[in-house]
């Protein structure tokens, strides 16, 4: 028994330190009083939350849950494929696994700029198919909400190969040949066989996708050329030109409170992933 | 690995710590200086300038509205100097060591947001106009035209409720800063109406569709507005006749600042009128120094984008602290706006 | 099925680096605008004659790699911890942390730095961020890392310690082993998260510690210069001769 408590006794500390003091000043910043420049002061109200429940903001609320749910979703077709062929490999495994990596080293507002790039009307993609004649005019690819969800995507990806593939690298190859033994074509094999048996590495890839997509803000922001309000560009104009910090805490407050029965209510069903 | 790494870093601040110059922190907007701007102070007063930028005010407010931030100098755009003061976060400038206050231009040697220049000292300005491409037959030059259906999806706002909001406000005739709640409203339908228009909400990052010719017309700032012009010559820069807003970046030296007289010094080295010129001639920013402004080439002096004719300038509005209430109103009609 | 795979994962891979190279081929464009001029090193010339971007990279390479190497051996003992005996407490805390917005994260933790730093007169500084940075890893850590521990058998080390092993040697030779690819990706990530960090850092770092996403943010968002361009592909470059000689090393 004691050497599991030594274990978590360092993140016992750290929790308590540096997440615990700091969301217990969040939770107090929500129920206070905006100073003109920002910052907070004394009257004590729950003034913010009342403003919280008003159809603008729940629709904003709405809006991102469904963004980053698409995120997630098309994050997972993507990554397992990739995560698949890499726990496969024979040589390599390493390269492959840096090489998903190399492209997040440099920096993410960089690699939007580079994707703004691309996907403008003189950008290299529409300047590449109308010299091949497939179109005339150039296609709107920026500033909408595909543009927004191949940002997320393309961010998120190497969040979800990882943890996948931490899990499919484990996988008994006698379970697969088992399957083909008994007449199963190798796709059957996949959806059948290896994807219910890596399920522990698609939640977590999953929840490590789906929340930072949820907060993302300069994505949706500098891809769909700030035409929406997501929850992230919310909270972060609260805290910056609209200078309210108490609204921006209680929206933050609510946006984790609704996550966190979300993954309590999914944790039930799956019996547990992490305890 | 760790232990060399934590042995090299232990090295290199201990590296850091031997230089006993005496220090200045100093924390800036980005370009607002000169390549030599700051060496040419750290050689003559025998100090060291820890020089560090920043993107927006709302960035430099929240380190230094803690008191306890490190800096000596900043520099707050000027409808944020009356809260920062109320707030206690600046010390009072003491005009003996500021000689160089002399330099200024007439128009702020005593502004409206500090009449007695005792907060801040006037240091960049900048105004809101349109920035559009030449090829636009006639030139959209008023607020109104930026609600052409000509422009549809050829044209973007800034990304900012102040200047956004503003500018539907003065295509109203209203004031910049207003805080009359159906004045907001009516500016709100404007824009709600212009949104299916525009291609986006950019900031600086519109200069390269500009300049490529993908945008035609933009709400900008007129430095950045004149950096996209310097790089196509097919693009000009108006400011709308029915009224702009006009900022003024201005130093003010923090009152946790335990190295006054040495940040005085600092401004008032920034005041001299070659250091100004040599600053401005690198940035391409208008600068409030009078001295210097005469100092400049004459492309650069009379440039209509930096430095407009005094009729222009007259059309304009220095924007004024809102108090919350307004605020309050005014992000949530932002976020009615961007949600539509 | 084995080509179909090989064949995606080259469309995946040119799908994840193209970004990149267009970044590449741009650094080498003397315009500053996206429109080809000429072929020109001016940028990377750029790169070293400011003492910002050098600083900012030697900050930014500390700052990750200790806070890489605490958040891994943290988290992942924690992992273990909790795959033992579950803290609902502990899991809770952890995913909370994770859903909290970056803003919220930077905003509080520089305001509980400032509350503590009233009382000793400290300042922000390069240890401000590596305690931030290590505060959001650890649940990325430990969710890589108690992914790999469910497809792991207790029954190994029970085995283990039915033949004499005490404890801490069936965690240190069964359970570790097993373990050591989930560690090494969740290290990665961490890694990685740490790197390119830049709202949590930009709120928390003091008067000295510029990172280079900081000076790059900056750049940035003044408009894209080409000085970035060149950064990033010299960061391609050095982290990819990086994996090439791990590779040979590993090969060998």
């Amino acid at each position: 028994m004691k050497l599991r408590s030594w274990f978590l006794l360092p993140t016992w500390v750290w929790m308590a330190a540096l997440f615990t003091a700091p969301f217990a000043i969040v939770l107090g910043y929500s129920f206070l009083t905006r100073g003109i420049l920002g910052g907070i002061e004394a009257p004590w109200t729950i003034e913010s939350y009342q403003r919280l429940f008003d159809p603008l903001y729940l629709t904003v609320l709405l809006r991102s849950f469904a963004m980053a749910l698409t995120s997630t979703a098309l994050c997972l077709v993507f990554a397992f494929p990739a995560a698949l062929f890499i726990s496969r490999a024979v040589r390599y495994k390493n390269l492959y696994l840096q090489l998903v990596m190399l492209p997040f080293w440099t920096s993410f507002l960089v690699r939007t700029y580079a994707w703004i790039f691309l996907l403008r009307d003189t950008g290299l993609i529409n300047t590449a198919l109308q010299a091949t004649g497939l179109i005339h005019s150039p296609l709107p690819l920026l500033y909408n909400n595909g543009a927004v969800l191949l940002g997320l995507v393309y961010g998120y990806l190497p969040f979800m190969v990882l943890p996948i593939y931490a899990t499919l690298e484990r996988l008994d190859p006698a379970l697969v040949e088992a399957a083909a033994d008994l007449g199963a074509r190798p796709i059957t094999t996949v959806f059948h066989v290896i994807v219910p048996l890596s399920k522990p590495g698609i939640v977590a890839g999953s929840i490590l996708v789906f929340i930072p997509c949820l907060g993302a803000y300069l994505t949706p922001d500098l891809l769909g050329g700030g035409r929406t309000v997501l929850v992230g560009n919310l909270v972060q104009n609260q805290f910056t030109s609209a200078r309210d910090w108490p609204f921006g805490s209680a929206v933050s407050i609510l946006l984790m409170a609704l996550v966190t029965v979300l993954l309590w209510a999914l944790l039930r069903c799956e019996s547990e992933p992490l305890a | 690995m760790n232990r060399r790494v934590f042995f090299m870093s232990m090295a290199g601040l201990a590296g850091c710590t031997r230089d006993t110059r005496p220090r200045l922190n100093v924390y800036n907007w980005s370009t607002y200086v000169a390549p030599g701007t700051v060496p040419g102070f750290e050689a003559e007063f025998g100090v060291r300038v820890r020089y560090a930028t920043y993107e927006s005010n709302e960035e430099m407010l929240a380190k230094v509205l803690t008191g306890n931030s490190g800096w000596d100098v900043v520099f707050p755009t000027h409808n944020r100097i009356e809260p920062m003061h109320a707030y206690g976060l600046l010390a009072p400038l003491q005009h003996e060591w500021l000689p160089g206050l002399a330099n200024l231009d007439a128009r702020f040697r005593a502004p409206v947001w500090d009449a007695a220049l005792e907060w801040g000292v006037p240091y960049m300005w900048n105004g809101t106009g349109i920035v559009y491409n030449r090829s636009l037959q006639p030139p959209p030059t008023r607020w109104d035209d930026l609600w052409d259906p000509r422009l549809k999806g050829r044209m973007t706002m800034l990304d900012d409720p102040e200047d956004m909001l503003g500018a539907c406000l003065k295509k109203l005739g209203l004031p910049f800063s207003s805080t009359d709640p159906s004045d907001l409203l009516r500016a709100e339908r404007e824009a709600v109406v212009q949104k299916p228009l525009l291609r986006a909400y950019l900031n600086a990052e519109v200069r390269d569709q500009l300049v490529s010719g993908d945008v035609l017309a933009a709400q900008l700032w007129s430095t950045t507005a004149q950096q996209a012009i310097d790089a196509a010559s097919n693009l000009a820069f108006a400011y709308p006749a029915e009224g702009f807003p006009l900022y003024c970046d201005c130093a003010v030296v923090l009152r946790e600042s335990r190295r006054a007289r040495l940040a005085h010094q600092f401004v008032d080295y920034l005041l001299r009128p070659k250091v100004s010129a040599a600053i401005v001639e690198s940035t391409k920013t208008a600068t409030a120094n009078g001295a210097a402004r005469d100092l400049l080439p004459a492309a650069v002096r009379d440039n209509p984008a930096l430095y407009p004719p005094p009729d222009v300038f007259a059309r304009g509005e220095w924007p004024h602290t809102l108090p919350p209430a307004a605020q309050r109103l005014r992000d949530r009609i932002w976020t009615e706006i961007k949600s539509a | 099925m084995k080509r179909w795979l090989a064949a995606y994962a080259v469309a995946f891979y040119a799908f994840l680096h193209l970004p990149l190279l267009t970044l590449a081929v741009f650094s080498f464009n003397s315009s500053r605008f996206t429109v080809w001029e000429h072929f020109s090193l001016e940028w990377y010339r750029a790169i070293f004659r400011d003492p910002q971007i050098v600083e900012g990279t030697w900050n930014s390479i500390i700052i990750a790699v200790w806070a890489t190497a605490l958040s891994t051996v943290i988290g992942t003992l924690c992992a273990y911890g909790l795959w033992k005996r579950g803290s609902r407490t502990l899991t809770g805390a952890l995913y909370l942390s994770l859903v909290t917005p970056e803003i919220v994260t930077g905003v509080s933790l520089l305001a509980l730095f400032q509350w503590t730093f009233r009382w000793f007169h400290w300042q922000l500084g390069l240890y401000t961020v590596i305690l931030a940075h290590v505060a959001f890893s650890i649940s990325f850590v430990v969710i890589v890392v108690s992914a790999r521990l469910r497809t792991v058998s207790p029954a190994l080390e029970e085995a283990a310690m039915d033949l004499g092993a005490n404890e801490w040697q069936a965690f240190f030779y069964v359970t570790l082993p097993a373990l050591l690819p989930g560690i090494l990706a969740a290290a990665l990530l961490a890694l990685t998260v740490s790197f390119d960090d830049y709202v949590i850092t930009s709120m928390v770092a003091g008067v000295d510690s510029e990172t280079l996403p900081m000076v790059i943010y900056a750049m940035a968002r003044r408009g894209a210069s080409p000085v970035i361009n060149a950064i990033s592909a010299l960061i391609t470059l050095v982290f990819g001769v990086l994996i090439l000689i791990s590779e040979r090393v590993r090969a060998t």
